[in-house]
């Protein structure tokens, strides 16, 4: 996985956000989203431990220690933005204001199961990740398509415990765009420049199907 | 003549006693009573019931208590930042339970508001689910989750009067004001103090009603200061 890997991914994401849309992005390529929003879209980023108009990075003698994200960095806040304490912000994420969350994984199968917080000898936690997947209007999980070893990532049936049952709607890779169907079920809908259909099935466990329109060489 | 709440920190932290429960703000790096934490790690207290956010960030935070050996529970959402955490977990050092942030949060401020649980959809079809009783309402499954309240609260504010109201600065305001209401015993640590009267009454996040003691925050902690 490569850092253009990672930013293709980011880049992709970020064209699927709404003006004036609050989003919650975790840690890991969901960050980098940030970087990429379109020219002409405003979106409020929020981040659970209690601040929305989450901007850049701080710039170097910047830095405020009160004034970080929910991946700990010091961030910047942009005009509008305001602080607030962490029961107020699960009221915002439950309570339905947030539009979109992105988030990475371990594991995402074609139920819209979602497992990113736990596997053998590696204790992380799910921190927000719970109420974010129950409470966002739409889930975007933004991952690799395979991990470091070469496994699936986007599998049959997650092993690993779950943070949300259900809850994926569209599955973004550096290789392929996944969306959810209404009826249920993922749809291939886009592959990446430098990818084939036949490889993008053949490193995906995850049952789906393919879009009438896929679009090929698609971002 | 108002009830002067400051005291010595050495004091304050003599109210934990082994096997209680104690209650933590801060998330990651931000807003964490590390002065108080690290003058409890002078107390001779073991099997320590913790909720926190996380396991701390780095070497810093409740990973300091788990190392000297104190905690028996910690019930949070993340040691993602704390390798030793997790090892004293897989070692069977520490007992681990797993709570989403925004119930965890719920669970405590429950407990500060003398109330008795809540219902979350968080947590429905994941292992969250084990041990609660499910509620349907309006065709929606909710858990039914409890509430929390400990025996000490810990928590840490940017200012504070000798009366204990509370005011925060930016995102280490966090799990703080809602702390500050859970506990039998509330200590806050603040990086500045006041008299009473000096605090404008309109910015206080948490009223000093809550707080028991007020000791003074060691400021080299959390970075570099205003």
């Amino acid at each position: 996985m490569t850092p253009d890997c990672r930013c293709n991914i980011a880049a992709r994401a970020a064209r699927e956000l709404e003006d004036g849309q609050v989003t919650n992005l975790g840690a890991g390529i969901p960050m980098l989203v940030a970087n990429y929003i379109p020219a002409g879209i405003d979106v409020v980023i929020q981040a659970e431990n209690g601040i929305t108009g989450v901007g850049p990075v701080s710039p170097p003698g910047t830095e405020d220690p009160d004034r970080r994200n929910a991946g700990n960095l010091f961030v910047t806040l942009l005009p509008g933005g305001c602080y607030f304490d962490t029961a107020t912000s699960f009221a915002m994420i439950r309570g339905g204001r947030v539009a979109a969350t992105m988030l990475g994984t371990l594991q995402v199968d074609g139920d819209g199961n979602i497992a990113n917080y736990e596997m053998p000898g590696r204790k992380i936690g799910m921190g927000g990740a719970m109420d974010l997947v129950a409470g966002a209007r739409t889930v975007y999980v933004l991952t690799e398509h395979c991990a470091k070893d070469g496994s699936a990532k986007l599998v049959a049936r997650c092993t690993l415990p779950l943070t949300g049952a259900g809850e994926c709607d569209v599955i973004i890779t550096e290789r392929a765009l996944f969306r959810r169907r209404p009826e249920g079920g993922f749809a291939l809908e886009e592959v990446a420049c430098g990818h084939t259909l036949e490889e993008i099935a053949a490193c995906t466990e995850m049952t789906y199907t393919v879009a009438d329109e896929v679009k090929l060489d698609a971002y | 003549m108002a009830l002067n709440k400051m005291i010595p920190i050495e004091e304050a932290v003599a109210r934990v006693e082994s096997g209680m429960t104690l209650a933590l703000g801060g998330f990651l790096g931000q807003g964490v009573p590390l002065t108080l934490i690290r003058a409890l790690k002078a107390r001779p207290v073991h099997d320590l019931v913790i909720w926190s956010n996380d396991g701390g960030y780095g070497d810093d935070g409740v990973v300091e208590l788990v190392k000297a050996g104190m905690v028996r529970e910690l019930h949070c959402c993340h040691i993602g930042y704390t390798p030793a955490v997790g090892r004293a977990v897989e070692a069977g050092d520490l007992e681990l339970e797993w709570v989403p942030q925004g119930n965890l949060i719920e669970m405590l401020r429950c407990g500060g508001a003398g109330l008795g649980g809540f219902l979350t959809p968080v947590g429905v079809g994941t292992a969250v689910e084990e041990g609660h009783q499910k509620v349907t309402v309006n065709g929606r499954t909710y858990l039914w989750e409890r509430a929390v309240r400990a025996d000490v609260a810990f928590v840490r504010a940017h200012a504070g009067d000798i009366v204990g109201n509370l005011c925060f600065r930016g995102t280490a305001r966090n799990y703080n004001t809602t702390v500050a209401t859970c506990a039998d015993y509330v200590i806050a640590e603040v990086e500045h103090a006041y008299s009473a009267g000096e605090l404008d009454p309109e910015k206080v996040h948490a009223p000093g009603v809550f707080v028991d003691a007020v000791v003074r925050a060691d400021v080299s902690y959390c970075g570099v200061r205003r």
